[in-house]
């Protein structure tokens, strides 16, 4: 169980921070309460791992050959880059961290499934791409039918708060089936567990993160949705629902922090406005690049630290 | 199908069309109020009556609190809070208006001239039926039982004709041999008049604006 820590760790983080892209903004506006947000994100988290995350579990396993050790390495590689760029304030994905982690374990093993490789960065790339073009088609769907009904003021708010609820609920679903891939495919990789292990323990511990460290995030990161208006907000987590789910079944894991930056992209430009700032999208890129390199370096000195020997003189 | 997850959403409906029956109400007495003082003069009747508005616009202020304070008990989205707390902040200010005028007319005993009674109760008439059309736009705007729209600019020309009503009364005030003490106390009076179309009108565009506002 110890062995398996690293990758806890990395779901855990992965459920405290992310959670806030699927429900942060009905916490922060307060049209929902903190537990039940959380009680819904982490029973379809686990839903969405169990019954739709082994396809992204296939393909990290997949990138390279994994031994017991190897696996570790790379979990901890994972939730150390995680963990210090978050400290340090730099743009981070789990999805990207945990790729490099494996990256580095590839270099060790020199032995890379580049097909594999090339599949997840043009998803990367994808991601906020298509969270963009996706918002802009939900909101102009949404925006037609919102226009066509007739309901009042309390009519209308109450279906908001219904549909923010489902679609924060099919974002979590599509954040488990997406993201447990993250936290427990090297240890399917290793042989350590089996699949359908590898996808109750990952969702158990994204689950976990959410129950016991998200509330901060969630009012924190909701409110940034929020400044948009709450039908652009439901447009924004629905978009990156969809995205996320996609990729999901495509079976690579992608950023849900990502793929929310290109929604709101999405409905800034079809509103007008200019909804991100140049720098948001710099940090994307830098991200892209960063995080994975971050990761694989180290992977590759947790490695060469764990082969050093004591030689008294 | 949802209706008992909702409770909270029904009880702050159920208060605002309470809020604006009582605001009707106020209204009424209002108007009760000035007709007693042009036909009989400040008095007993005329007391009770001014007292009468008062209450309701108390009691109009309690049920204002009232909604607000369950709104904000995680009712309807920040947004909307934020809309019909303006609203009724705003609608408030009619009910303001009108106990103004009575206090007015009541404080400082004033006696209107012959010459002016038949324009101001015509400038009166003019203003509480922009104060009826509001309460119809408004009780539209929450039931969605009418367009708005053509409201506005009926309540708008409704608040021309109360402009030009009260320059013209201020004017016959200002060419009369009035002492000019009491001219400016009648001045005062017709301005204060003058304060309720052109709240209602106020009133009337923020639930346009509102409406629109709330379109995709």
């Amino acid at each position: 169980m110890t062995s398996l820590l690293g990758g806890i760790f990395l779901g855990w983080s992965l459920g405290a921070n992310d959670a806030a892209n699927v429900f942060g903004t009905a916490v922060s506006s307060r049209m929902i309460k903190f537990w039940t947000a959380a009680i819904l994100a982490s029973c379809f988290v686990l839903a969405g791992a169990l019954l739709e995350g082994q396809s992204g579990i296939e393909t990290l396993k997949g990138l390279t050959r994994f031994t017991y050790n190897q696996a570790i390495i790379a979990s901890i590689a994972a939730a150390c880059t995680v963990t210090i760029m978050t400290l340090i304030g730099l743009p981070v994905s789990t999805s990207q961290a945990v790729v490099g982690a494996i990256l580095g374990v590839g270099i060790l093993n020199r032995q890379l499934n580049f097909a594999g490789l090339g599949k997840v960065v043009v998803c990367w790339v994808g991601t906020p791409v298509g969270g963009m073009v996706l918002a802009i088609i939900v909101y102009k769907l949404l925006a037609a039918i919102a226009n066509s009904i007739n309901l009042n003021i309390f009519q209308s708010d109450i279906l908001l708060r219904l549909c923010l609820i489902i679609a924060g609920s099919y974002g979590a679903y599509a954040l488990g089936a997406n993201n447990v891939a993250n936290v427990t495919a090297v240890f399917v990789g290793a042989g350590m567990l089996s699949t359908s292990a590898a996808a109750l323990l990952g969702g158990l511990s994204i689950g976990l993160g959410i129950l016991t460290f998200s509330k901060k995030v969630m009012e924190t990161v909701g409110q940034k949705l929020v400044r948009l208006d709450p039908f652009s907000a439901l447009a924004v987590v629905l978009a990156q629902a969809v995205t996320v789910h996609i990729y999901a079944l495509v079976g690579v894991p992608v950023s849900t922090s990502q793929a929310v930056i290109g929604a709101v992209l999405g409905v800034g430009i079809i509103k007008g406005v200019n909804t991100i700032r140049r720098r948001t999208l710099v940090n994307i890129f830098l991200a892209w690049f960063i995080t994975p390199f971050v990761a694989s370096v180290f992977a590759l000195s947790i490695d060469f630290a764990t082969h050093l020997s004591y030689i008294p003189g | 199908m949802f209706k008992f997850l909702f409770k909270k959403e029904r009880q702050v409906q159920e208060l605002i069309f309470k809020y604006l029956d009582n605001l009707r109400k106020t209204q009424e007495h209002f108007e009760k109020a000035m007709d007693c003082y042009f036909d009989f003069g400040l008095g007993e009747n005329c007391d009770f009556l001014i007292a009468q508005t008062h209450k309701f616009e108390s009691r109009a202020d309690d049920l204002r609190n009232d909604i607000i304070e369950m709104m904000y008990s995680k009712v309807l989205i920040p947004e909307s809070r934020g809309d019909i707390f303006r609203l009724l902040e705003s609608i408030d200010l009619i009910l303001d208006h009108f106990e103004a005028v009575l206090f007015m007319i009541q404080g400082q005993k004033i006696e209107i001239p012959d010459f002016i009674v038949v324009d101001l109760r015509e400038f009166i008439r003019v203003s509480l039926e922009c104060c009826d059309l509001v309460i119809r736009q408004v009780e539209a705007y929450f039931k969605r039982t009418e367009d708005i729209k053509p409201l506005v600019s009926i309540i708008d020309s409704h608040e021309s004709r109360c402009d030009h009503l009260e320059r013209e009364i201020v004017g016959k005030i200002f060419d009369s041999d009035m002492d000019p003490f009491q001219k400016i106390q009648f001045k005062e009076l017709v301005s204060q008049i003058g304060e309720i179309s052109d709240q209602a009108d106020h009133v009337s565009r923020s639930v346009y604006i509102i409406n629109i506002k709330r379109r995709v």
